[in-house]
């Protein structure tokens, strides 16, 4: 490994490369190659960007409150995808433990005292997770996912370049 | 007029006080002489200043390091005494009889802890009760002015850390509270410190956040720059959307197979996409640069001896092989000028992406 374009291993992004091009060939591989109708697209498309999320979480592992909710978030839709009774009960449960955090943050929430409440909010609802979280730590975890949306878009557009030849 | 002060204070408070509430007693002590507050050198060098300092040391021997508190007043003892000047002078004695029991806290406190840390955690437990008193008496704002006048030159003298209870992020050895400096004018309450601490720290963190999103200089305000920063969230978004609605599509098109890919190499080729062609060690890879060639390049991306992750989708690449072929035997230009389209266009693929909706 001489090369010196040869990326660390353990760096973000060649471990959101390696989990995502494994989501892609499982995803290729479930599918028939045949149809192309946009239904079709559109579904593979959901599938895939589940796939580009669900990697990156996976990279973050849970390091980062965003990257927990996230991967929460995936886990009870799949959970509801394959048995709904479970899926209730799983998402009350998580749902509860949701509310709960966010009862003990909405007082060190609301009482800023910085003055943007409305765009504080509107950052909350872009990054997962962040109705549980105070202003400190909403932009401590804007900037690592913003960082981590950049690898990923990086990633995503290199790899559709590739194919697209 | 000294002595007299120091009468009371030791009227008010048991003998036992005396000397572990050593800088205390200077707060109190430099309450006294009123008329000092516009010499502040008097405090500086002035004879009068130690005989504050060294009185009380005497009367308390119980408390085992003396000669340890005869090394406090020099050195710490001076912030406290001069920043305590301007807020106590009117106060101290109204605030010291409801003080009573935080003293006893204070003190209790000291008995635990010995040694020097007992001194540094002293006197930061006096930042509490200094923030409070100060508290107390918002028309000395004026003084507090002059206080911190007198407090810078009283720090260039002294070397150890003095205005402890106002300077931040000195070499405390416990950190047990947050020191923020208090600025001219400003409300100097506990409350309003924290507050001022919290608000330091967000500008911090987004001075960062400005540097990660482009564009964020030109915006002034923190509310400008937050919904910068919202748009760049929310394109970021987009564009990961946008991006896999193109593999998606790309995937049902062209059908070369991402198992035979280097995997662990992969990451390399796509870091450095441009410079692909000179990795020696995907020499098939370079052939995808050329579109002719691409029949060729996907034999050879088949013969390639790789390790497919599951066994199921060898069949799929064997099958597929056909496939490929079929489908670049049409122009490969053909292929591609409607995925240039929708490069161009992505309006077309969001066309398909409402119709998915519906």
């Amino acid at each position: 490994m001489n090369n010196p374009h040869h990326l660390n291993p353990t760096s973000l992004k060649s471990r959101f490369t390696t989990r995502f091009l494994r989501a892609l060939t499982k995803i290729r591989a479930q599918k028939p190659i045949s149809s192309s109708s946009p239904t079709e697209i559109f579904r593979r498309y959901r599938r895939i960007k589940a796939a580009a999320d669900k990697s990156m979480a996976y990279s973050v592992r849970s390091r980062r409150i965003w990257s927990r909710a996230m991967l929460w978030k995936l886990r009870s839709r799949s959970y509801r995808r394959q048995d709904p009774c479970s899926g209730r009960r799983s998402g009350k449960t998580n749902q509860a433990i949701m509310k709960k955090s966010s009862n003990e943050n909405t007082t060190t929430r609301r009482e800023d005292g910085v003055g943007f409440v409305e765009e504080a909010d509107e950052l909350r609802q872009l990054v997962p997770g962040g109705e549980t979280m105070n202003l400190c730590n909403l932009l401590d975890e804007t900037a690592h996912y913003i960082k981590c949306l950049t690898t990923q878009v990086q990633v995503m557009k290199k790899i559709a370049d590739f194919y697209s030849f | 007029m000294d002595v007299t002060v120091l009468d009371r204070q030791q009227a008010t408070y048991p003998l036992e006080l005396c000397a572990s509430s050593v800088p205390l007693f200077q707060s109190y002590l430099g309450s006294g002489p009123i008329v000092d507050l516009k010499r502040p050198e008097a405090y500086l060098g002035g004879d009068g200043f130690h005989e504050f300092v060294y009185f009380p040391v005497g009367g308390g021997p119980e408390f085992g390091d003396s000669e340890k508190l005869n090394l406090v007043p020099p050195d710490a003892a001076p912030g406290y005494c001069i920043s305590r000047t301007s807020s106590c002078q009117m106060t101290a004695f109204h605030a010291a009889s409801m003080k009573e029991e935080r003293e006893d806290m204070i003190l209790e406190k000291m008995e635990s802890t010995t040694g020097s840390d007992s001194r540094e955690s002293f006197t930061k437990r006096k930042a509490e009760v200094v923030a409070d008193h100060k508290s107390k008496d918002k028309r000395i704002k004026g003084e507090v002015e002059g206080e911190s006048e007198v407090k810078t030159k009283c720090s260039t003298q002294v070397s150890r850390n003095s205005s402890k209870e106002n300077s931040k992020a000195c070499e405390v050895q416990k950190p047990d509270y947050i020191h923020v400096r208090a600025r001219r004018g400003q409300a100097t309450d506990s409350h309003s410190l924290a507050e001022r601490a919290r608000r330091e720290k967000i500008s911090k963190k987004m001075k960062c956040l400005q540097d990660l999103v482009p564009g964020c200089n030109k915006v002034t305000g923190k509310a400008g720059m937050l919904d910068e920063i919202i748009n760049y969230v929310q394109s970021l978004q987009r564009q990961v959307e946008f991006l896999s609605m193109k593999i998606a599509a790309l995937n049902s098109r062209v059908e070369f197979n991402v198992e035979n890919l280097p995997i662990k190499e992969f990451p390399a080729y796509v870091a450095n996409f441009p410079a692909a062609a000179k990795l020696p060690a995907m020499p098939n890879l370079t052939c995808f640069q050329l579109n002719p060639m691409q029949k060729e390049a996907v034999n050879c991306m088949l013969n390639e001896t790789m390790h497919p992750p599951l066994t199921a989708t060898e069949g799929i690449a064997s099958a597929s092989v056909s496939i490929p072929e079929q489908a670049l035997s049409s122009s490969t230009i053909t292929q591609l000028q409607p995925f240039s389209t929708w490069n161009m266009d992505p309006q077309g693929l969001y066309n398909v992406y409402d119709m998915g909706f519906h």
